[in-house]
């Protein structure tokens, strides 16, 4: 790292990569209730592992994103952060945030609303924490007096999420209301502003991976933020259907989530074509394979298979089955996941001071471990929704004998699960191997900075 | 395309479809009280759905599709069982499911009786939502025939109502579903679910109504004796329009008088009654 508060970012990321690996207990523990029957039904039941499941992703994803925007805006910006201090004050916070979200979740505090289950008290905690972290970074800005487009790009998803938490913190009497408006957080999270978060993190990344020209890529950073709004915003309608909302939502759902994937593909082709024009030749290929594979895997996960059950006449059959689930993990961890992972790849030689290229092969064994795994449960939730939707959907027969009859799938689930998990735990080996380090070096940043605003 | 290009680009496109969306949101906000039946929304209601939260639910079950995947839908569940049965239920669901059975069960939410009506009464408002007709085909927790198998949540000895049964209902199930006797290779007792005949969902409590009719055709003067009519002679009261007969003649086999005894046909009988 180039400057010495960039360490923080260390803390963050290591913060994420717990979390991350105690959502994946939680992933296994439902996959096992799925199969059934449940020993831990009066201790931890499938709603309380659920909650905690969505949550820790909500929570170490977006601790992966606070990390990186610490390690990206400091170079970017070619400085050191405002404040080292109020970063981890920052981080204590979140972390005990999350943590006594976990707890209440098993003793039964909760909002109960999907993804949005924190208790009020904590999620006034969350809007201090995001207010905190601008606090530090518009400071850390306005001391350098320059910013590049790319960490605009960033801090402007990150700005735009916090205001999208805002929705969930208002009471809602009728309840297609309430589901209208949570979509607002979600879907424009994790299709809209998120995208942009990961756009930007992907355009950092390949410029130094790549060393891809900085005026181009930026361009074309603005052209694939476009296109995500573009079809992001009234793509939200897709969660609209059967809701209770007007009927022309439908349609507007179906038109523009359909074009959903245009920016997806853009992305993707951005990342292939800057390693392609330099041949990946940047030592750190652990980090080039996160990056191109972040971009890939959402065109997969969020773009292919989004598109499979987005139109409203197929949707009326496969609304509220596991082909939703297969549908939102492989979205969630090409899109979300892979980038902060990518993000810590990259980042982790300089931050523990070692050799980028040094013992990577641990890091590829995570990398396909995990790829394959999440694959493998792709195809698991693929094939059982496919099932669940002929026979309960179609044919008629009732839920639970429908459920008996998909067991299969879910051995297959637990048995690609718990590949995936050996990716993970790999992961979390290998990041903690090597103790941070405090010594700045200049790095692939040095000579290709062109920063804008006044130098 | 040059840098000021895109940045135009992104800038337009955004604040097009913000204003959009924005637009149309209000415009939703004119038509929420009418599709939703807003007037409708008590406060029992209301103090249903905070049971609904507090206790969870979303986490296991979806209502208008949305929620988690390891428990049913409850978008119509009031529609389907009534509020005696759904009341018992909440008390204590293991009385009527088994994990040994299902391989998955609910946990009992320990709800006060008042905490129970409200929650109903809030699963009764939702069903009420129009929601452009979704779900296509009721959704059904347990309980249908999957065609061609005898298959269903009732078939086993371990459900806990069996006991409670006549032999003979459950003599007749078996039979119902038998792969030689092939009744449910015809007749679902799904509700909605036609297949070659059309679905037998309910035809206990529609037999009664049948007999009772002007345009009855038929000899019976109950609605057993009309199910034992039906098995032996289906054209002598014909229902479901073209899709099921031609020229009065029914579809249906008119073996069955002669491939089934009088005990397998009175247990048949007896099972399609209890399809309410």
């Amino acid at each position: 790292m180039r400057f010495r508060s960039q360490r923080v970012a260390y803390w963050y990321f290591a913060v994420a990569l717990c979390l991350f690996g105690l959502q994946l207990v939680m992933g296994l523990l439902m996959a096992a209730k799925y199969l059934g029957p449940d020993p831990l039904l009066g201790f931890l039941p499938f709603d309380v592992a659920k909650a905690m499941h969505t949550n820790l992703l909500i929570v170490w994803v977006l601790a992966g994103f606070m990390g990186g925007t610490y390690y990206v805006v400091a170079e970017e910006s070619r400085t050191e952060l405002y404040s080292e201090r109020l970063a981890y004050i920052q981080l204590a916070a979140w972390t005990l945030m999350g943590a006594t979200a976990i707890v209440g979740y098993m003793l039964g505090w909760t909002a109960g609303i999907k993804m949005l289950e924190q208790p009020y008290p904590l999620k006034l905690v969350i809007v201090a924490v995001m207010l905190l972290f601008f606090f530090n970074i518009f400071m850390t800005i306005r001391k350098a007096g320059r910013w590049t487009l790319t960490e605009g790009v960033l801090i402007a998803g990150l700005v735009l999420a916090a205001l999208l938490y805002l929705p969930a913190l208002l009471p809602y009497e009728n309840y297609t209301v309430e589901t209208f408006y949570r979509w607002w957080t979600i879907h424009l999270w994790v299709e809209g502003v998120w995208e942009m978060i990961q756009g930007s993190m992907l355009a950092f990344l390949l410029v130094r991976l790549s060393g891809a020209d900085r005026e181009v890529m930026e361009k074309w950073l603005y052209v694939i933020v476009g296109l995500v709004f573009m079809a992001g915003i009234l793509g939200t309608a897709h969660h609209y259907y059967w809701t209770g909302v007007p009927g022309y939502w439908l349609p507007i759902g179906g038109f523009f989530s359909a074009l959903e994937p245009v920016a997806l593909v853009g992305m993707a082709i951005y990342a292939y074509a800057a390693m392609r024009r330099s041949g990946a030749a940047h030592p750190n290929t652990l980090a080039v394979h996160w990056t191109i594979g972040s971009a890939v895997f959402t065109l997969f996960g969020a773009g292919l298979l989004g598109l499979a059950h987005t139109w409203p006449s197929i949707n009326k059959w496969t609304h509220g089955t596991l082909i939703t689930a297969m549908h939102g993990h492989a979205a969630f961890y090409g899109a979300y996941a892979m980038i902060v992972l990518a993000m810590i790849s990259y980042t982790r030689p300089y931050l523990t001071g070692n050799d980028p290229a040094r013992g990577q092969s641990l890091g590829f064994w995570a990398f396909w471990l995990q790829i394959a795994g999440m694959f493998g449960m792709t195809l698991s939730f693929a094939t059982a929704g496919i099932g669940q939707v002929y026979l309960e959907r179609v044919m008629g027969l009732g839920y639970l004998d429908t459920q008996l009859k998909i067991q299969i799938h879910f051995m297959m689930l637990v048995a690609t699960g718990g590949l995936f998990a050996v990716g993970v735990v790999l992961y979390i080996v290998d990041f903690f191997r090597f103790a941070p380090s405090h010594i700045t070096a200049p790095n692939d940043a040095d000579g290709s900075i062109q920063p804008r605003g006044a130098a | 395309m040059t840098k000021k290009q895109s940045r135009l680009f992104f800038l337009i496109s955004t604040a097009v479809f913000t204003l959009v969306f924005l637009g149309l949101t209000l415009h939703s906000h004119t038509r929420f009280g009418e599709l939703t039946h807003a007037d409708k929304m008590s406060a029992q209601v209301v103090a249903g759905k905070d049971v609904w939260h507090h206790n969870n639910c979303i986490n296991c079950h979806t209502l208008l599709g949305e929620g988690a995947y390891y428990a049913p839908d409850l978008t119509k569940i009031t529609q389907q069982r009534g509020e005696a049965y759904l009341s018992a239920f909440l008390k204590d669901p293991s009385k009527f499911y088994s994990e040994e059975r299902h391989r998955r069960l609910m946990p009992d939410p320990e709800l006060s009786d008042t905490e129970i009506a409200n929650v109903i009464a809030f699963l009764d408002w939702v069903s009420q939502i129009d929601n452009q007709g979704w779900p296509p085909r009721p959704i059904l927790v347990s309980g249908a025939t999957f065609p061609g198998t005898n298959t269903t949540s009732a078939s086993t000895d371990s459900e806990p109502a069996e006991a409670q049964r006549p032999a003979s209902v459950a003599a007749g199930e078996r039979l119902f579903n038998d792969a030689s006797t092939a009744c449910s290779g015809c007749h679902s007792i799904a509700p909605g679910v036609d297949l070659a005949g059309p679905s037998l969902a309910g035809v206990g409590e529609r037999a009664d109504r049948t007999v009772a009719e002007a345009g009855y055709t038929g000899e019976a003067d109950t609605g057993e004796g009309y199910l034992r009519e039906s098995i032996v002679a289906p054209s002598a009261h014909i229902v479901g329009g073209e899709r099921f007969s031609a020229n009065g003649i029914s579809f249906m086999p008119t073996h069955y008088g002669e491939k089934l005894d009088s005990d397998q046909i009175d247990a048949l009988v007896d099972y399609l009654s209890t399809l309410k």
